[in-house]
């Protein structure tokens, strides 16, 4: 087999490998768009591609008067927002000074924060609700929000401070000399070379919330105070009257501001931003 | 007027290690001080203790007789330049350089000024908006030095500033900090494993190994007198040679060839008859017959030849004697040959005998 045959054998497996993957991504996305168009309410009469595509479902979701949508929408900014704001400030802290200090129990408290993130945030389902409960925050966003940023802190404080790590510490010391205490050091020098870890903190901490739904269930009580994974849950799963292209149109709206998200931070994801600062 | 002191400093670490061990220097104002010694000698904690950066187990560090243990690094008035520049990535040379300068709340134009005269000095006005991974290796290397000017601090610190970077412009910078220093005349302390750099910039040298002080003293002082075999090898390139021998009947035996001393070492000597020492001899000080301009005391050996090194200007011989190795240096004119077994001459007076025990150079001061 000459070079070029190899080649072009290795290209075409290449290819093929990332087609398949690409049709198993793109087509549920496609028939959750697909079906956000179709005129009827039911699964069944629903169709990738629409004889007769219809902006209804959309309409409805936005009709004020019929529908919940918009609120569930803005109470999901709101949380994830909170969420990602203050999961990043805390992750940022926590792991600049486990990267960065010796204290008595810093191993320890990396060891529990290690066994911590192996469980999922519902198996403590039930704590989690008495603790609501015992604390009145059941059908609120505060209360909810604290248990996102709780959630968050243990992985995501690993991931930075394995980042902060890279960072050379020389860069500390040059600043200490150069008169900057503690907090400068995180704000001035840390935290801008930083930026691609915190980017991906900062996604994390926004996604998670949206995309949960058990805890969101179980805290939140009344209809205006539900987010969009509960709200959405809603509108399928009605014993009369699913309507599961309606769902699909909300669906498909939820993740445009994943999207947008990903567009900001998409810059500051490629690494190597520490280039230059030491040799090496 | 910047002077230092170091009191008894030593340096252990919480498991036990000791890194530095009884250190004691003055430095007087506007020295170079070198620090110099292989890797692991504790010449970096010992600077870095200086800075601040590492607590000082024991012992007292003073700046203008001011004790600064418990002073905060940015409140020492110090300026340090690091191995790998330590700049910060995100900004450019000017905030880099200007760093310090803000954080002290200097005022906007006098930050100017300063950064504005350091990149002149340093050739960096063309690159005060790059970021330093737009430089190159030497341009990172002045930026850091750059950034220690600018501070005005009373006291520079560099640790192996220039060892990242490639043999030749190692010698340019080597040569650039030298003239820098004579134009700022700050107190500046410089730690490197290079003999060579200490050599050429140090006004005193300060040989340390395994964290405890071997020397201190001038690089002609260093060179020509080393208190112990340490220093004598470590100070020279090639190092200096380290021959086994007896004394007998005021002449040094080394198999069965037998040096003769001059008065003064013999005078010396004169408690080691019969006991083993070691001579100390530098390998320019090991020539062949054309070279040997004084030959009172020199004294021929037969050494068997086997490498000679032709360097261009010189031949590097390398000699063996009654089974010890030894180097010697002669002129690239006299052609010898590896194989061959020549006449060597010892320039004995400047040879040095050593203590075979303690290794101290007999006849130094303290060993009298």
């Amino acid at each position: 087999m000459t070079k070029k045959q190899s080649k072009l054998i290795r290209l075409t497996i290449s290819y093929l490998i990332i087609l398949t993957m690409t049709a198993i991504v793109l087509y549920p996305l496609l028939w959750v768009l697909g079906s956000s168009f179709n005129p009827g309410n039911s699964l069944n009469s629903s169709q990738m591609f629409p004889d007769n595509p219809t902006l209804k479902h959309y309409q409805f979701l936005f009709d004020l008067e019929r529908s919940n949508y918009l609120l569930w929408y803005w109470n999901s900014m709101k949380i994830s927002l909170m969420t990602m704001i203050f999961s990043v400030i805390l992750v940022s802290f926590t792991a600049y000074s486990f990267s960065r200090y010796r204290f008595v129990g810093r191993k320890n408290g990396l060891m529990t924060f290690l066994i911590l993130q192996m469980i999922p945030n519902f198996a403590a389902l039930i704590a989690i609700f008495v603790l609501a409960t015992r604390l009145q925050l059941i059908d609120t966003h505060l209360g909810l929000i604290l248990f996102y940023v709780g959630g968050q802190i243990p992985m995501s404080t690993w991931l930075m401070k394995g980042y902060l790590d890279t960072i050379p510490k020389d860069l500390d010391e040059s600043a200490r000399m150069d008169g900057a205490g503690h907090f400068r050091i995180f704000i001035q020098i840390i935290m801008p070379l930083a930026k691609p870890i915190i980017s991906v903190v900062a996604l994390f901490a926004f996604i998670a919330p949206l995309g949960d739904f058990i805890i969101a269930r179980i805290l939140l009580r009344s209809n205006e105070q539900y987010t969009l994974a509960v709200g959405l849950y809603d509108l399928v799963a009605k014993q009369f009257g699913n309507s599961f292209t309606t769902f699909a149109a909300g669906a498909v709206l939820v993740s445009v501001p994943i999207a947008l998200l990903f567009l900001v931070f998409q810059k500051y994801f490629v690494s190597g931003l520490t280039a230059g600062g030491t040799k090496g | 007027m910047t002077t230092l002191t170091l009191k008894n400093v030593t340096k252990r670490y919480d498991n036990k290690v000791q890194a530095v061990t009884d250190f004691n220097l003055e430095v007087e104002d506007r020295e170079f001080i070198v620090f110099v010694g292989p890797s692991g000698c504790g010449k970096s904690t010992t600077l870095r203790m200086i800075a601040g950066l590492e607590d000082i187990s024991e012992g007292d560090f003073l700046i203008d007789n001011k004790r600064m243990n418990d002073v905060a690094s940015k409140d020492r008035d110090i300026a340090m330049v690091f191995q790998n520049y330590a700049l910060y990535p995100h900004m450019s040379v000017y905030d880099n350089m200007a760093y310090g300068l803000k954080i002290r709340k200097v005022p906007k134009d006098e930050i100017k000024r300063r950064v504005d005269d350091a990149a002149k000095i340093l050739g960096l006005e063309k690159y005060l908006d790059r970021k330093p991974k737009a430089l190159s290796g030497g341009q990172r290397q002045r930026v850091a030095l750059g950034r220690a000017i600018v501070r005005d601090a009373s006291v520079f610190l560099m640790d192996e500033p220039l060892s990242n970077l490639d043999s030749k412009l190692r010698v340019q910078m080597r040569s650039e900090i030298i003239k820098l220093h004579n134009r700022l005349n700050t107190t500046t302390i410089y730690v490197t494993h290079d003999q060579t750099e200490a050599m050429t910039m140090a006004s005193r040298i300060v040989i340390m190994k395994d964290g405890v002080i071997q020397q201190v003293g001038t690089p002609k002082d260093v060179y020509d007198n080393p208190d112990n075999m340490f220093v004598g090898g470590f100070i020279g390139s090639p190092s200096m040679n380290f021959l086994n021998g007896t004394v007998v009947n005021g002449q040094f035996k080394i198999g069965n060839v037998l040096v003769t001393l001059t008065d003064d070492q013999q005078a010396r000597l004169k408690a080691y008859e019969g006991k083993e020492v070691v001579l100390g001899i530098r390998p320019e000080h090991v020539t062949d017959d054309n070279g040997a301009y004084d030959v009172t005391h020199a004294h021929r050996v037969p050494a068997f030849i086997e490498v000679a090194e032709l360097t261009g200007a010189e031949q590097i011989l390398y000699a063996n004697l009654e089974g010890q190795d030894f180097i010697g240096r002669v002129d690239a004119q006299n052609a010898i040959e590896r194989g061959q077994t020549v006449d060597l001459v010892f320039h004995m007076e400047r040879a040095h005998f050593f203590d075979k025990e303690t290794e101290l150079r007999i006849g130094a001061v303290d060993t009298i």
